[in-house]
């Protein structure tokens, strides 16, 4: 676009600002003057952290824990996503028809369906049917102690592990589709010359895959997993729905008991933005240190 | 109905050329980088001006100063006694004057040919459609394709494609035309057909600049040649003079590679 | 996450797109047509175990008391169910919603695009604040600060708002990048024949603009329909929300999920496909 180099503030800035300043002014207005609205933030220091007189030391409390669930269930999800999503991606690729269509049908049915509604049917059908299955409940409960501590560090709860389960598979299900996608690309985006290079020299198909394709489609392929990540910190707050104890699930109940639905929502909100914001960040920096030395 | 019952708008002799383009001290940077390094030019009216060099020159750059596509820092451009500043009006006022061909062509590709050409004078004329489309179907037989008037520009060929960008300039009845390599973008078939449309523009006396590779037709268009190198006017004589006998060093090593490939 | 439609891709020939050369016809197992079979039988397959496990369950299928979670006809009277209510709600959510996303998105991509730094700062605070934070907690601050704050007491419009800045954070990014994608030899020839900003928006630059962002917009349609499901969380009626309670009065979970699930299928399908449409015509266009 033409424009000339200097910025000055033009009338668009006078119109933004005054709207900027009229916004803030009439919220500040209606939360004194209407709703006479006391802010208190002191009881959200004390969700943090809390002093524990057993152990003498500060613990962290719901809110913390509640980001912890946030974190691991992500870090979960991405792992079992990331396993499924490549070879969904791989198979979206083939030249068989067959891998390409079950790969098709699959995203294509997970990026049409509602995440709502198959969280719930998937939570309901999963532990109604399968976890009992699995037995999982009666195993955690005749475990030795090293093994009920390696448990709660990996899964959280024990009591809970079997929601745990179920919505971190609802959400693995859903985000491998997106990193199928992810992979189809990278994969995609390695020019025809190298499969063709690599025929001309003798390869077989799969070795061309495994020693030429991949590592170059694994190079493209890692930043926007590295966003899927962050996308699912932000997901994973659905599995509020289905009473997971994660971040948004306590804030919630934090916010009734305390009836300050003001401050909790908006300092859980601060918290997943200092959260995302800061991996935004740093996974920005590290790509351009990556890509410097791979140029 | 046209406004002279000509061609291509007549010129003075060679005369009595007033200075229709001056361009004083100019200097550009881009950054750090020098771009433009005190230029200092004058071109008369009806004058063909053939700027040439390595690229990185700044020719480009120059010529995209005179109608504000780029933005000088220090110095003075004035086109047709208008001085050329921040001034939004007085650019309106220069860019009505001056017509520009890209080396892209910059067709628009949703408007056929004829649509290309009167868009300008109709939009930002307030030309009846009329006496616009009289006005575009002329000057498209004048760069010898009116039969292409309802075809849209992805159906042409880049020589064709470059014949219209050079119609619909003239569509806006400019005093001066720039040409910012437009020959550089085609298949070397092609590149004839547009030299030749352009040759007949100088014939009839409209003041050009041309940035250009192509050496034959400046030694038979123009009137002055112009070296770029480094940002800076290197030299600048005579076609005769400049062919035959380059004063500079860095010009005879640019010519000897440019006519020997 | 308003993706273009996939199409199932791939290279069949594996000669990197040529016109395929005659050739003898492959051996019965490797034709296509046996791929198709396999993937059908395949489906088959998890639709029999599916129905396996259904069987197995000690669950008493009732499907047929779903009907009147469509409609009833009372003295003669069609009054319909709660989950076409809910239907109805949803489709309300989508549509309102993405007249308010367009014009969010609108006026965001203009003010990133102007030359005014406040508009661009005011752009940036908002796209961080949506694209760091869970729909969740904005769907929760919406209803639980907002609303009491701005005087609203409407749910239904609360989420329809909240849905909107979400959504418009994507549409913003789609209008800018479509008017980015224009190349700027356009604006410089839009310039040089004369045209001021306006006019070169209006006759050189949208016309081309437009057309790019037609199908990732018509995407931006299938998210508000998969998102106004997170609006049950707040008590807004919509088809979620009715397919719960309908489940907490008849227990019939699995009926309904099945049900409702293949509603918004329905829905998104049907756009999906009109987006992959709507894409090959333009490209063919070209």
């Amino acid at each position: 676009m033409l424009r000339t180099k200097k910025l000055r503030l033009g009338i668009l800035d006078a119109i933004v600002l005054a709207f900027a300043v009229g916004a803030v002014a009439y919220v500040a207005y209606r939360v004194d003057s209407v709703l006479v609205y006391k802010w208190d933030w002191s009881a959200i220091p004390g969700y943090l952290f809390r002093w524990d007189e057993d152990l003498g030391t500060w613990v962290p409390n719901l809110l913390i824990k509640g980001l912890v669930t946030t974190i691991r269930i992500s870090i979960w999800a991405l792992i079992i996503a990331s396993i499924m999503g490549t070879i969904l991606g791989v198979m979206r690729t083939s030249q068989r028809l067959l891998p390409r269509l079950i790969g098709w049908a699959y995203v294509e049915f997970i990026r049409n369906i509602p995440p709502v509604p198959f969280l719930f049917l998937f939570y309901f059908f999963i532990s109604s049917q399968i976890i009992p299955l699995l037995n999982i409940g009666a195993a955690l409960d005749n475990a030795s102690p090293t093994v009920l501590a390696i448990v709660e560090l990996l899964f959280g709860p024990a009591r809970l592990v079997e929601n745990f389960l179920s919505g971190l598979i609802s959400l693995s299900m859903m985000s491998a589709a997106y990193i199928a996608e992810i992979v189809r690309a990278g994969i995609l985006a390695v020019p025809r010359g190298q499969y063709e290079a690599g025929y001309s020299v003798g390869l077989s198909k799969f070795t061309i895959m495994r020693y030429i394709v991949l590592p170059q489609a694994i190079q493209r392929v890692v930043p926007p997993i590295a966003g899927q990540f962050i996308t699912l910190i932000k997901d994973s707050s659905l599995v509020a729905l289905i009473s997971i104890q994660e971040l948004s699930f306590l804030a919630m109940e934090i916010a009734i008991s305390e009836q300050r639905f003001f401050e909790v929502w908006l300092f859980t909100g601060l918290m997943y933005f200092t959260v995302c914001y800061a991996c935004a960040w740093s996974f920005g920096r590290l790509e351009k240190r990556m890509g410097r030395h791979l140029r | 109905m046209t406004e002279h019952g000509q061609d291509f708008p007549h010129a003075s002799s060679p005369q009595d050329r007033a200075a229709i383009i001056r361009i004083e001290a100019v200097n550009k940077w881009y950054g750090d980088f020098h771009v433009l390094k005190g230029i200092d030019l004058t071109v008369g009216a009806g004058e063909r001006l053939v700027i040439c060099g390595p690229s990185g020159s700044g020719k480009s750059t120059l010529i995209r100063c005179i109608n504000r596509l780029e933005s000088h820092e220090e110095g003075l451009i004035e086109v047709d006694g208008i001085e050329l500043t921040d001034d939004n009006k007085r650019i309106a006022e220069i860019r009505s004057e001056v017509g520009m061909v890209f080396q892209q062509f910059n067709l628009f590709p949703h408007l056929t040919v004829l649509e290309n050409c009167t868009l300008g004078p109709v939009r930002a004329r307030g030309m009846a459609k009329t006496d616009a489309t009289a006005l575009a179907m002329e000057l498209l037989e004048k760069v010898r394709i009116p039969e292409q008037a309802q075809k849209y520009p992805s159906q042409l060929s880049g020589g064709q494609q470059q014949r219209v960008a050079i119609a619909r300039s003239l569509c806006m009845r400019p005093k001066i035309m720039l040409f910012d390599e437009p020959t550089s973008a085609l298949d070397p078939e092609m590149i004839n057909e547009v030299l030749d449309v352009m040759t007949e523009l100088a014939e009839s006396g409209m003041t050009m600049l041309c940035v250009t590779h192509e050496m034959g037709f400046a030694r038979r268009v123009a009137d002055t040649m112009v070296f770029m190198d480094h940002g800076e006017i290197v030299e600048m004589a005579k076609p005769e003079t400049f062919f035959s006998n380059p004063k500079s060093d860095r010009c005879k090593d640019f010519l000897q590679k440019i006519l020997h490939h | 996450m308003s993706d273009s439609t996939t199409s199932i891709g791939g290279d069949p020939e594996g000669n990197g797109g040529k016109p395929p050369t005659s050739r003898p016809a492959p051996v019965w197992w490797k034709s296509t047509w046996f791929d198709i079979v396999q993937f059908v039988v395949l489906g088959g397959l998890l639709i029999w175990l599916t129905g396996r496990g259904m069987a197995a369950m000690d669950y008493r299928w009732q499907w047929y008391r779903l009907p009147r979670a469509f409609y009833r006809v009372i003295d003669g009277e069609l009054i319909w169910g709660p989950l076409i209510d809910g239907l109805l709600v949803t489709l309300e959510i989508a549509a309102w919603g993405m007249v308010l996303t367009l014009v969010i998105g609108l006026v965001t991509a203009v003010l990133r695009l102007s030359d005014s730094i406040a508009g661009r700062i005011l752009a940036k605070v908002y796209l961080e604040s949506i694209r760091n934070t869970p729909l969740l907690v904005q769907v929760s601050i919406f209803y639980f600060v907002l609303q009491p704050i701005l005087g609203i007491n409407n749910p239904l419009w609360t989420g329809i708002l909240c849905l909107a800045f979400f959504e418009g954070s994507f549409a913003s990014e789609i209008i800018r990048a479509g008017i980015n994608s224009v190349s700027r030899g356009q604006w410089e020839a839009a310039a040089t024949v004369g045209l001021n900003r306006i006019q070169s928006y209006r006759y050189v630059i949208l016309p081309q603009a437009v057309p790019l962002m037609l199908p990732p917009l018509t995407g931006i349609l299938v998210n508000l329909i998969k998102h106004s499901a997170i609006l049950s969380f707040v008590a807004v009626f919509e088809l979620t929300t009715e397919a719960r309670n309908l489940i907490a009065d008849t227990f019939l979970s699995f009926e309904v999920w099945f049900v409702v699930g293949g509603m918004y299928l329905v829905l998104t399908v049907s756009l999906s496909s009109l987006v992959a449409l709507l894409e090959r015509r333009i490209r063919a266009r070209g």
